[in-house]
């Protein structure tokens, strides 16, 4: 453990808990892993939470505690030489106190989950079909037929011409867009109350990408599925998300919503990342970029653990960062107060 | 200025499993990229931009057509002339961990190719191999590690480095940013564009991503399942574009900006792109062109010139407002 925060109070939730009811609360959720000799933790106190039938997006750089964060709700990290303490309060528990048989009754039935590489999530040796049904058995007591109806009637609801025949095909014989439609029905067919997709459309075309992007903003809003979106084109956040966290060397250090952070970020990491998309207006011209690169966990820099690559620095910025609330925003910057920060390109 | 590369009329088929069939993965493409210029290649994956890059630079034999350096064919040269003469026509994959070998050092790697090559003394080589890496700058503490000690933009860096240490005049970039995180990418593409002006480079960019297309390049192609659908200045392209599937892209892209600023309206494409062993009729476009009339199945568009070096293959590409600049979805 290199880092030790003095102040234990998140301000994030001190002033929100009056505003509507809560499906997802994460509270000082932090991760610690153990290399054989050492603690270092990969996530600081991250706190946020998700509203039924919400949009929020997750945007960060590789290595920034995105994914993480997913697989600490579904407790999905390793048991051993691994330490997760905080709370992620979920339909009246507490999932960090929850052992592997709760778990298991909360994982695909109340939150559902899409991971990045539908190949490698999919298992080769079983029909699309089978693998559906055997998530619906798992959580409700139904017949093999009623279960396969279910099934079907999952793979038409994302889309898939002729589902019936699609239910007996091998994923290998499906295309990227095709296997990605049936990890949503799969995530889709227990009706889950939260979906988790950790960067869904990172794999596929654009054109296929409108389409499951789509496809995703259709079924949450039909059927009312709050949707954690983890993903680091913030194209897709600005288009599909209410809301949204930057993640930074497992801290979230800007949240708020969308259109408002776009217009004028708060933290400069948020601001690096805007402005270092290339834009077809300023044509050839010479792109902002974050100089460095994202920390190691066992190396985080005391005080704010972007100074080392923000062109904002100052003496101040050698202080621990608190989350700083700005109406319905916060930053983990002192200087968000008096920093103008660029916003989207327009 | 001269044109170093022309393409003309090229196909490259490929036999399918059944052995009677061909798969033809890019079919009847013409274009020429002048000197010191960036040509942009764009497609989804699957329309044969990848292959074409891999022609282009011999990797890849014609099946129909050719393709010409400075106006000669490559494959034409005997075998010891074609080595040669690729060291001046060079390409960078996607995958940077792929491309470097892990049991080299970083400098081994970069000094390879001059070892291949033959050139200079033992001493010389591993001082221009240094140099190089310096250009990229990576250091000399970088240069004596293994691939897996360094991070993804510094393995890509090594490659351009390899690359560039032959000093060819052109080179293909083959999605040479897509692996990259946003800020690295920046980077990428800053150092490209210093590597351009200093060694007077010719480049063709071959990129799924339309925003690193038409930042970096001149002129830019769009490729869709084999044949080139739309081919013109960076800018027109990007302000209006002519062809359906063109249009479908960009609109495909999502923009990081608040929604209060955006103006553009979606057109979402139904299907995907289809078999590549039953190549759809006429306008192969026309299975997921929201557009499509009969016509468009039943006869190939031509190749058009719609404003001075700005062509399409639509039947109504230019034509009356058939094809508005923002084309709304069905």
């Amino acid at each position: 453990m290199t880092h030790v925060e003095t102040n234990t109070s998140s301000p994030v939730h001190a002033k929100s808990s009056a505003r509507g009811e809560r499906l997802l609360e994460v509270r000082d959720l932090s991760v610690s892993f153990n290399d054989g000799n050492d603690w270092f933790e990969v996530l600081n106190k991250v706190s946020f939470d998700v509203k039924p039938g919400e949009t929020v997006g997750v945007v960060g750089e590789s290595g920034c505690g995105k994914s993480l964060t997913a697989l600490s709700i579904l407790g999905l990290l390793p048991r051993r030489g691994c330490r997760r303490t905080g709370q992620i309060l979920f339909d009246g528990g507490d999932l960090v106190a929850f052992g592997e048989g709760d778990m298991r009754k909360v994982r695909g039935r109340k939150i559902g989950m899409i991971f990045q590489e539908p190949m490698s999530a999919l298992d080769p040796v079983f029909t699309v079909g089978y693998q559906i049904t055997e998530t619906v058995r798992a959580h409700f007591k139904v017949s093999s037929r009623e279960a396969h109806e279910r099934a079907v009637a999952a793979l038409a609801a994302v889309g898939i011409p002729s589902p019936s025949n699609c239910a007996a095909m091998y994923p290998m014989s499906l295309s990227g867009g095709m296997r990605q439609r049936v990890m949503i029905a799969m995530a889709l067919v227990c009706e889950p109350q939260l979906l988790i997709a950790d960067e869904p459309t990172t794999a596929l075309d654009v054109t296929i990408q409108a389409q499951i992007m789509d496809l995703l903003e259709e079924l949450s809003q039909r059927t009312g599925t709050a949707l954690l979106f983890i993903t680091h084109n913030l194209g897709l956040v600005a288009e599909s998300c209410s809301r949204m966290l930057t993640m930074y060397a497992g801290q979230v250090v800007e949240n708020g919503p969308v259109d408002e952070i776009l217009s004028r970020p708060l933290h400069p990491y948020t601001a690096g990342l805007l402005g270092s998309l290339p834009q077809a207006k300023h044509r050839k011209s010479k792109l902002p970029s974050i100089p460095g690169r994202v920390p190691s966990p066992r190396d985080m820099p005391a005080g704010c653990r972007f100074a080392p690559r923000c062109t904002y620095v100052e003496a101040g910025c050698r202080m621990s960062q608190q989350l700083v609330g700005h109406g319905a925003r916060h930053a983990r910057c002192w200087r968000s107060d008096t920093l103008v920060l660029p916003g989207a390109a327009v | 200025m001269s044109d170093i590369l022309t393409v003309e009329n090229l196909g490259i088929g490929f036999p399918a499993r059944q052995r009677h069939q061909v798969i033809k993965a890019v079919d009847g493409v013409d274009f020429r990229v002048a000197q010191g210029e960036t040509f942009g290649v764009i497609g989804e994956s699957g329309s044969g931009k990848s292959t074409l890059g891999r022609c282009i630079v011999c990797l890849v034999r014609p099946s129909s057509g050719r393709i010409l350096h400075d106006g000669a064919d490559p494959f034409a040269l005997g075998a010891g002339e074609l080595r040669q003469h690729r060291r001046t026509f060079q390409i960078i994959f996607q995958d940077p961990n792929a491309a470097l070998d892990p049991r080299m050092t970083i400098l081994d790697s970069v000094r390879e190719p001059l070892d291949v090559a033959r050139i200079g003394t033992a001493q010389e080589r591993r001082r221009r191999a240094l140099t190089m890496l310096d250009r990229v700058a990576l250091s000399l503490e970088l240069a004596n590690r293994y691939p897996h000690e360094i991070s993804g933009g510094q393995k890509q860096r090594a490659n351009i480095a390899r690359a560039l240490v032959l000093e060819p005049r052109l080179i293909v970039c083959d999605e040479v940013v897509a692996a990259l995180d946003v800020s690295i990418q920046a980077d990428m593409l800053n150092l490209f564009a210093e590597l351009q002006r200093e060694f007077s480079l010719t480049y063709v960019f071959i990129s799924h991503d339309l925003r690193v297309v038409a930042h970096v390049s001149d002129r830019v192609a769009v490729m869709y399942f084999g044949k080139l659908v739309e081919l013109g200045p960076a800018q027109a392209i990007m302000a209006a574009p002519q062809h359906p599937y063109t249009q479908a892209l960009l609109s495909a892209e999502p923009e990081p900006i608040p929604a209060h600023l955006r103006t553009k309206e979606r057109v979402i494409l139904k299907g995907e792109i289809p078999s590549a062993l039953e190549p759809p009729s006429g306008c192969r476009f026309h299975t997921r062109c929201p557009l499509a009339v009969a016509e468009c199945s039943a006869r190939v568009p031509e190749w058009r010139e719609l404003s001075p070096g700005h062509f399409a293959a639509c039947h109504f590409a230019g034509k009356s407002a058939a094809v508005p600049a923002t084309a709304s979805p069905v």
